[in-house]
């Protein structure tokens, strides 16, 4: 399969008052196309900001430091990757909600409470599809579908100029203008009526009446969906679910992941980055998987691989951390709590809560290791663990 | 929504109670000899003094004498104002437009003015401009209206000769009162009246001395609002919605504008009641300096010769400006939030 | 496990004070006000030394040479200059600055004094009292601090005195507000419930947990209005509402100036340095506790901090 994102060594750096957070410290982490990537690690061990490095939406005091971030958009072309921590950030916005796009974990804080629930959609459409928007609406005014009266020629024109153009000085200088900015709306319409669109495909069937809500007259499902349609309505080629179903009800969650293993098999998108803590999700969605821990990847895998033969240390006691049905007894832990990233532990950053650990790991930062078939390991005993 | 307002307006009539019960708590600490001197016009009357205060009823228990003030107030007499050397219902007509003039100038300017530097402080927070906001914010607050006013008239109207303190010039004003048949005092605002009568020359006068009250207000007022827009603006740019739009590929403009501003708006909305307040005080201090016969300054000329009929009246006045603003305030709320309803 | 804080060790009040001093004093703003308070508070201490009373029992009493209405510029024995009626601004500066910490602190001490208690009591106990004293502030809350001030000093009669008890009896109505809402917002939380499911009083409730979480914005608060009813004062002052003639305030040497704001036609700005004293006393001095005031909004605000 051929490639879709690949970071390489990315550090990301938080700047605060106890001191630089080393939030991300080397993380390569690679998805192709028509892959489900899963991403899991127990909050606080740099999974969301691994995504958000991808997508340069890093808050202040958050810095990227370095590293590579390749994307390659055509499958068929693999050598045509271009890094997006060069790229300008016009060309960044333009990528983002189109061919890059992300849900997001809380879906109460993700909309934005004054707008509506079409606004919101419609604007994914309004950054990236005017084109084919103006196209259409073209289209419809000359055959004879829509009129705009005396204003056809006006309209006609402005439509044409920006089926090209949809950044054109003029167009920008007509929406300043009192009146004439006016000529946006049919476009904004158009937007909310395709918003429509996305939302009943994703099995709603009031649409049309929602459209015109706000998300507190929503329910935490519903609100979910609606981020979802925002992050859909472009088709995009990957995209990242942070955490998306973790604050729903179970069958709510059920439903979600459906919902996007379906999107996958129709191929409205083609790979999903599945950032969650839920192993059980993993398991049944995930093609490959990788574990992070406090900012390091530990182990990449295919999922099956990880759940039979997990060789860092980590994945063997996250595991072993999940409830299980038929195993009685007390369930097991990890020992002591995720350090502090201002003043991460030398050496391995697990080393002070592994049973395993010796010397070496105090004082040498492990390198993750291929294994063969994409299982790679970053630990300094891993000969000692395979086939155990 | 009507029931949410006629509510309020219930409110309005139990703070109105409550006001003039409470100023006329105050001028009960009045002897009754001295609130007699009220009614004394000639130094011959002065001997009079106990008789007045029989005649009036000024040592009858005090819920009498207020339920006798009230009938007095309900069929419209407020007293007898000695600043204006009228009956005070009379003499509020005459000032009140001039002070309606000055806040109907400052606060378009204020809002305006406030919300987009605020705005622009809290977007560019940290950078010259957020530190140059913030500064100006802090220094305009710790401005005592009365000297701002003050050094203003001394630079401009002193040192360089330009807008002169006053209404209006004293020739433009004779001339009007002289000329009743071409000027009609239809609003009592020279500017507005200018227009109304097609002699825009008054109007520019008027707006000459205009000017630095304008200034004066806005500067004083605007901290409030700039300062209140910024800490907003801070708060919802940190907020995950804002990521959302950025992870839809939104530009700059787009997120402070659309998103963030109209979120923090909310914030500004709560202190609008204090912006309105700090307006009226504004007005007081404006007005005195540049000597315009309005509100504040009849307010002010009154509290000095110790005109209680006059505070009485302009208190309950400002109670009723006052909660009217803030039923209006309240409605722009449930418009901008929708999450609110009123009820 | 050596991966931890070194501070991690300190008493969490003590690292949090410590961390809230670092953000007031990191902020230029802060050193400025408080270097601006420190001078005036050294002028109001030194004041009998900087500028002895001519007559000791009336030290606040500007002395004044003659009665020429006509203000003389700085001189060596008047090095601020005379105003009108030729007191000496020197001299009013001086004894000026300590009315102005006499009006500050009398009335916020005053004003937050009522405040905070009516406020906790009506915020933690709720009930008919609460109701009461709320629909009293809503009417109070009606009318403009300078407004209703005035009519109050109105009542009082004039002077000083009376306009700074008119100032704490409309200005409680802030602090009432501030801290009952925080002290409402408290009493609902899980600490508060846990202190009282396990029996203690309500007294101790009331110290140990409501007052040390809800005092910042009242400390913001206060600081702010330390500026604030200064120029209150000092403009009721400049009305002819406050001191008389000749005594050491800082509004009423403003009021002494109004007249002289301009000069002759030859030489407009002839009497500058008798508005241009009092007036950046007052500017300077209200400037001080609103940076701080600022400094301390910056450092307390828990969303603009960890930054």
């Amino acid at each position: 399969m051929a490639k879709l994102l690949e970071t390489k060594n990315l550090v990301t750096n938080f700047y605060t008052y106890e001191g630089s957070v080393k939030a991300l410290d080397n993380v390569s982490i690679s998805i192709d196309h028509g892959e489900t990537f899963g991403l899991v690690g127990e909050s606080g061990c740099g999974k969301s900001v691994t995504v958000r490095s991808v997508m340069r939406i890093i808050q202040s005091p958050g810095v990227i430091e370095g590293g590579e971030v390749l994307y390659c958009d055509d499958a068929e072309h693999p050598e045509q990757c271009e890094d997006l921590l060069i790229k300008s950030e016009e060309a960044m916005r333009e990528l983002r909600g189109d061919r890059i796009s992300m849900i997001f974990q809380e879906p109460n804080a993700a909309l934005n409470p004054v707008l509506t629930i079409g606004e919101q959609v419609a604007e994914s459409y309004m950054f990236h599809r005017q084109r084919s928007m103006s196209r259409q609406i073209l289209a419809d005014v000359e055959s004879g579908k829509i009129s705009f009266g005396i204003f056809s020629p006006l309209l006609k024109w402005a439509y044409r100029r920006a089926s090209e153009n949809p950044r054109a000085p003029a167009l920008r200088l007509m929406s300043k203008l009192p009146l004439l900015k006016l000529w946006g709306r049919p476009m904004r319409r158009e937007a909310v009526n395709r918003s429509v669109g996305i939302i009943e495909r994703l099995g709603i069937s009031n649409a049309a009446e929602l459209v015109t809500r706000y998300p507190h007259n929503l329910s935490g499902g519903m609100k979910q969906r609606i981020v979802i349609a925002i992050a859909l309505a472009c088709n995009p080629t990957l995209l990242i679910a942070d955490e998306a179903t973790s604050n729903l009800d179970v069958t709510i969650q059920a439903q979600i992941l459906e919902l996007l293993q379906d999107l996958k098999e129709r191929r409205a998108i083609s790979s999903v980055l599945l950032i969650t803590h839920d192993l059980g999700v993993v398991a049944e969605t995930c093609d490959r998987v990788g574990v992070m821990y406090a900012g390091i990847l530990c182990e990449v895998a295919d999922v099956k691989t990880l759940f039979n033969n997990p060789v860092h240390p980590y994945t063997r006691a996250l595991l072993n951390s999940v409830p299980r049905f038929c195993v009685e007894g007390e369930l097991a832990t990890i020992e002591g709590s995720v350090p502090n990233l201002v003043h991460p532990p030398a050496g391995c950053r697990f080393h002070p809560r592994c049973k395993a650990a010796s010397d070496i790991c105090k004082q040498e930062k492990p390198k993750l290791v291929d294994l063969g078939n994409g299982h790679s390991v970053a630990c300094h005993h891993i000969d000692e663990k395979i086939g155990e | 929504m009507t029931a949410y307002i006629i509510r309020r307006l219930l409110f309005l009539i139990f703070v109105l109670f409550g006001v003039s019960v409470l100023i006329f708590g105050l001028l009960m600490t009045f002897s009754p000899e001295r609130r007699a001197a009220v009614y004394v016009t000639t130094p011959q009357q002065a001997k009079d003094i106990p008789k007045l205060v029989k005649q009036y009823g000024l040592n009858d228990p005090v819920p009498i004498q207020y339920a006798r003030w009230v009938k007095e107030v309900a069929s419209g007499n407020l007293g007898w104002s000695l600043v204006a050397a009228r009956p005070v219902a009379k003499a509020f007509w005459s000032y009140f437009p001039t002070t309606l003039e000055l806040n109907l100038l400052a606060s378009p300017l204020v809002i305006i003015v406030g919300i987009w530097l605020g705005t622009l402080a809290g977007v560019h927070r940290d950078t010259w401009i957020d530190h140059g906001t913030r500064i100006g914010a802090i220094v305009g607050w710790s401005l005592p209206t009365f000297l701002f006013a003050l050094v203003l008239l001394m630079i401009f109207y002193g040192y360089y000769g330009l807008f002169p303190p006053g209404i209006i010039s004293s020739d433009t004003s004779l001339w009007v009162i002289n000329n009743p048949d071409k000027f009609t005092r239809y609003t009592g605002m020279y500017t507005i009246d200018g227009i109304l009568n097609g002699h825009l020359w008054v109007t520019w006068d008027a707006l000459n001395h205009l000017v630095l009250p304008v200034l004066t207000q806005v500067i004083v007022v605007v901290a409030l609002l700039m300062r209140v827009m910024r800490s907003g603006m801070l708060e919802e740019l940190s907020r995950d919605y804002v990521i959302t739009a950025k992870a839809k590929g939104a530009d700059a403009h787009t997120i402070n504008i659309k998103h963030a501003r109209k979120n923090a708006l909310i914030p500004v909305i709560t202190v609008a009641g204090q912006l309105v307040a700090l307006s009226m005080e504004g007005s007081i201090a404006v007005e005195v300096v540049f000597s315009r016969q309005g509100m504040g300054w009849w307010l002010a000329h009154s509290a000095t010769q110790l005109d209680m009929p006059v505070l009485m009246s302009v208190c309950m006045f400002i109670g009723v400006v006052f909660v009217l603003s803030n039923l209006i305030i309240d409605i722009m709320y449930a418009y901008i939030d929708p999450r609110i309803q009123l009820q | 496990m050596e991966a931890t804080l070194p501070t991690k060790k300190e008493h969490p009040r003590w690292r949090e004070l410590k961390f809230t001093l670092y953000r007031i004093f990191r902020n230029p703003s802060a050193i400025l006000g408080f270097s601006l308070l420190l001078f005036f508070l050294g002028v109001a201490v030194a004041a009998p030394h900087l500028a002895p009373p001519k007559f000791e029992h009336a030290p606040y009493q500007m002395p004044h040479k003659g009665y020429s209405p006509t203000p003389k510029p700085p001189s060596a024995a008047n090095i601020f200059g005379t105003s009108s009626g030729q007191y000496d601004i020197y001299y009013g500066i001086v004894w000026g600055a300590r009315t102005a910490f006499k009006i500050g602190l009398f009335v916020v001490g005053f004003a937050g004094i009522i405040g905070i208690s009516l406020g906790v009591i009506a915020g933690y106990f709720g009930g008919w009292f609460d109701e009461l004293l709320m629909r009293f502030v809503d009417i109070v809350w009606s009318i403009p601090l300078l407004v209703l001030a005035m009519t109050i000093v109105v009542a009082f009669g004039r002077g000083l005195e009376n306009i700074m008890l008119a100032l704490a009896l409309v200005e409680w109505r802030w602090y009432v507000r501030v801290i009952r809402s925080e002290v409402i917002k408290l009493r609902g939380q899980e600490f508060v419930e846990a202190a009282k499911l396990m029996g203690v009083s309500d007294i101790k409730i009331i110290f140990r947990h409501i007052l040390p979480n809800s005092i910042y914005p009242v400390l913001i608060m206060a600081s702010m209005d330390m500026g604030s009813m200064v120029i209150s004062a000092s403009f009721m002052s400049f009305v002819g509402l406050g001191a008389p003639k000749g005594y050491a305030d800082w509004g009423q040497m403003v009021a002494l100036a109004r007249n002289y704001i301009v000069g002759p036609p030859d030489d407009p700005l002839k009497f500058w340095y008798t508005i241009f004293f009092p007036g950046i006393s007052i500017i300077l001095f209200v400037l001080a506790w609103n940076l701080i005031g600022d400094a301390l909004r910056d450092a307390f605000d828990p969303k603009l901090r960890r930054r």
